[in-house]
């Protein structure tokens, strides 16, 4: 027990005294928030727009009008010519067109078809979408607005209504997930260079030859990690909460309590990668694999829904998936803990399996 | 092979004993059945080249690696099934500094006390009685990082002795430090050594060989020669012919060709020739200098040097491979 100490002690001094990673462990939770803050949105508006009315009537801008005040289009140019709506496209200065025809007030008029175009460019998938879905939206109400089509009494009262995000907001979405984005990058790192720094400098060979135990050195060495993962959530959830105005509806309480789990996973990892990698730069570059498809394949970014079958298999053995989940469920839906347990065995079974394997591997490598 | 030591414990006491023992990796024998035993108070030198198996004895001896065959006890502990309590007998300076470089010196003592189960006043008591030893009070602060080369050699062995071991492996300790730093070292060791500890030194310099009470020679895991110093240079085979000549090198390349010449050694400006029969040998030395252009200053027989028992069992290594 006393080793245990002695050695968390001397850890935490070398943290305190090693400047550069005190600063990545302040800085880099801080910078992620920025970047998923305030950068990173995938709310879709305001797409650059170009519109060509050959028709110049007040029916087409009327249209245009009612694209104007969706929100989702903003008309930049009136083009003159289809090759500069073209060429906008082609430039990127424009994301979609809306191109009318001379015919079109007249064919409206005539209760002939009438048509029109709208050009989004589908390179980005995200707002090409939703230009998609929403133009359809739009021209619809517009048809009814105009009494083209009459304004049916349904038979269905159908009435959609968002839950949990009634704004759409995707820093909602984003900055829960975040804390585990931010422990699953920084904590396995520092975790494995602590280690594998003492090999690196001989200091393992000293500790050696003294009476210590792996179990206790393991310890003595995670205990500081453990704090400093507390202290980095801590830090985003507190900065989420007030900078960004993001709700907690559910237990903070339980919301640490799965955060610590999660971070043991972590601890696990580093300590893994640490028996594995001979100096600082391969364990880092072991933690950096095990942390991109953590990032890409855990819905932390794209729904694992949407992913083919055989991917998103892979998500049911990344750690992130549940813990995503857990703090999404207990950050925006207010679940508790019997709600999540679905999500709760899988994180707990890894955690366990994670730290007894690596610890072994650790004490066999040791002796 | 029991020298007579220098401190006051009874002398049949034995701290290292090793009886065969062996180590191999793989097809590879690192170290092939060594005995030896070494009393308490006494300083056993370790010698070899790189590789010869020095380290892997050491590590063996202090119980972080397991032998493969053969026995081998440390403070009455066995190697086979005791390495963990090997462990709280001894202490280890290894050959690269492997404290805390980013802690300082009273940090660095304080950690390894506590692993030893050092705590409270005898802690710091301890740790200020081998700081005054060592000469380091001053540099209590300072971050051992910091430390020159020879300080930290110190604070290394300020560090192995916290728990009191009786029995110490030091691995090279004087390793690239300069003449004084080395002498100063040297004179900690004799310290211990009198105050009853064994000490384990392997080394690279011969002049420290010819500080150690026995020191054994090593080579591709064997030990070819052990004893006492002066035995060990008395044991050389043939006499050693000291021969100041001019030019050195040129001169070197004949008088090896020379008949009853088993080695020659440069020293500055003389040879050391290994003969077999100095009286003939002088004489054609004599002869062929004349012939080839070699102008010599004198020429006498001379003690064996360590170095020169070291060369002969060398070449002797050589010639058999």
């Amino acid at each position: 027990m006393r080793s245990i100490w002695a050695i968390a002690y001397k850890e935490i001094i070398q943290i305190l005294r090693d400047r550069r990673t005190l600063a990545l462990l302040i800085i880099m939770p801080m910078m992620q928030l920025m970047i998923y803050g305030y950068g990173i949105n995938t709310d879709v508006k305001h797409l650059p727009t170009y519109v060509y009315d050959q028709d110049r009537s007040y029916l087409s801008r009327r249209l245009v009008n009612s694209f104007t005040q969706s929100d989702y289009f903003t008309v930049k140019v009136q083009a003159t010519s289809l090759a500069e709506i073209y060429a906008a496209l082609d430039k990127g200065l424009a994301q979609s067109a809306l191109v009318i025809p001379p015919d079109f007030t007249a064919n409206l008029l005539k209760k002939k078809r009438a048509q029109v175009q709208l050009l989004i460019d589908g390179t980005d998938s995200t707002p090409a979408n939703v230009a998609l879905n929403s133009s359809q939206a739009i021209v619809n109400a517009f048809m009814q607005n105009e009494g083209f089509i009459p304004i049916l009494v349904a038979p269905i009262d159908f009435r959609p209504r968002l839950w949990y995000n009634p704004d759409l907001k995707s820093t909602y979405f984003m900055l829960p997930g975040l804390i585990g984005l931010v422990l699953q990058f920084i904590i396995p790192m520092i975790t494995a260079s602590a280690i594998v720094r003492e090999k690196e400098r001989g200091n393992i060979e000293q500790l050696l030859v003294t009476p210590i135990k792996p179990y206790e050195l393991i310890l003595g060495k995670i205990i500081p990690y453990v704090f400093i993962g507390i202290f980095i959530a801590t830090s985003i959830i507190t900065t989420m909460h007030l900078l960004f105005v993001v709700p907690i509806h559910g237990s903070v309480i339980t919301l640490f309590f799965f955060t610590l789990v999660f971070l043991i996973v972590c601890l696990g990892i580093g300590l893994w990668a640490s028996t594995v990698a001979d100096n600082q730069q391969q364990a880092s570059q072991i933690v950096m694999f095990f942390a991109m498809p953590s990032i890409l394949l855990s819905g932390f970014i794209f729904p694992i829904a949407a992913m083919p079958v055989w991917v998103s298999v892979i998500s049911y053995f990344i750690p992130m998936t549940y813990f995503l989940k857990i703090v999404r469920g207990i950050i925006l839906k207010g679940l508790g803990f019997s709600d999540l347990i679905g999500q709760v065995w899988p994180l707990f079974l890894m955690a366990v399996l994670v730290i007894v394997f690596s610890i072994r591997r650790f004490s066999k490598r040791m002796a | 092979m029991h020298n007579k030591g220098t401190g006051n414990i009874d002398m049949s006491d034995i701290a290292i004993s090793a009886d065969r023992l062996t180590k191999r990796f793989g097809h590879f024998t690192a170290v092939d059945e060594i005995s030896f035993e070494i009393p308490y108070g006494s300083i056993f030198g370790f010698l070899g080249a790189n590789g010869a198996g020095k380290s892997t004895t050491i590590r063996m001896l202090c119980g972080i690696l397991a032998p493969t065959s053969g026995n081998g006890k440390v403070g009455g502990f066995d190697v086979q099934t005791q390495p963990e309590q090997i462990k709280t007998v001894i202490g280890y300076v290894s050959q690269r500094f492997s404290l805390y470089s980013d802690l300082n010196v009273a940090e660095n003592l304080t950690f390894y006390g506590q692993i030893y189960g050092l705590e409270g006043a005898a802690l710091s008591n301890r740790i200020k009685e081998v700081l005054t030893l060592t000469g380091l009070d001053r540099f209590r602060q300072r971050l051992s990082g910091d430390l020159s080369g020879g300080m930290k050699q110190k604070l290394a062995i300020a560090n192995a002795i916290l728990h009191k071991p009786k029995i110490m492996f030091l691995d090279e300790p004087t390793a690239g430090l300069d003449p004084l730093a080395r002498r100063a070292i040297w004179e900690l060791l004799y310290q211990l050594a009198e105050s009853g500890t064994s000490l384990f030194v392997t080394t690279h310099y011969m002049e420290e060989a010819e500080r150690c009470n026995t020191i054994a020679f090593i080579s591709a895991g064997k030990i070819l020669k052990i004893g006492q110093p002066a035995a060990l240079r008395q044991q050389l085979s043939g006499q050693i012919l000291e021969v100041a000549c001019h030019p050195l090198m040129k001169a070197s390349r004949i008088f090896l060709t020379l008949e009853g010449v088993r080695g020659v050694t440069a020293y500055g400006t003389t040879l050391n020739l290994n003969v077999t029969d100095e009286k003939a040998v002088e004489e054609r030395v004599i002869a062929i200098a004349a012939k080839e252009g070699v102008t010599i200053s004198s020429i006498k027989p001379i003690a064996a040097s360590l170095e020169d028992v070291f060369s002969d069992l060398d070449s002797e290594v050589k010639k058999d491979a």
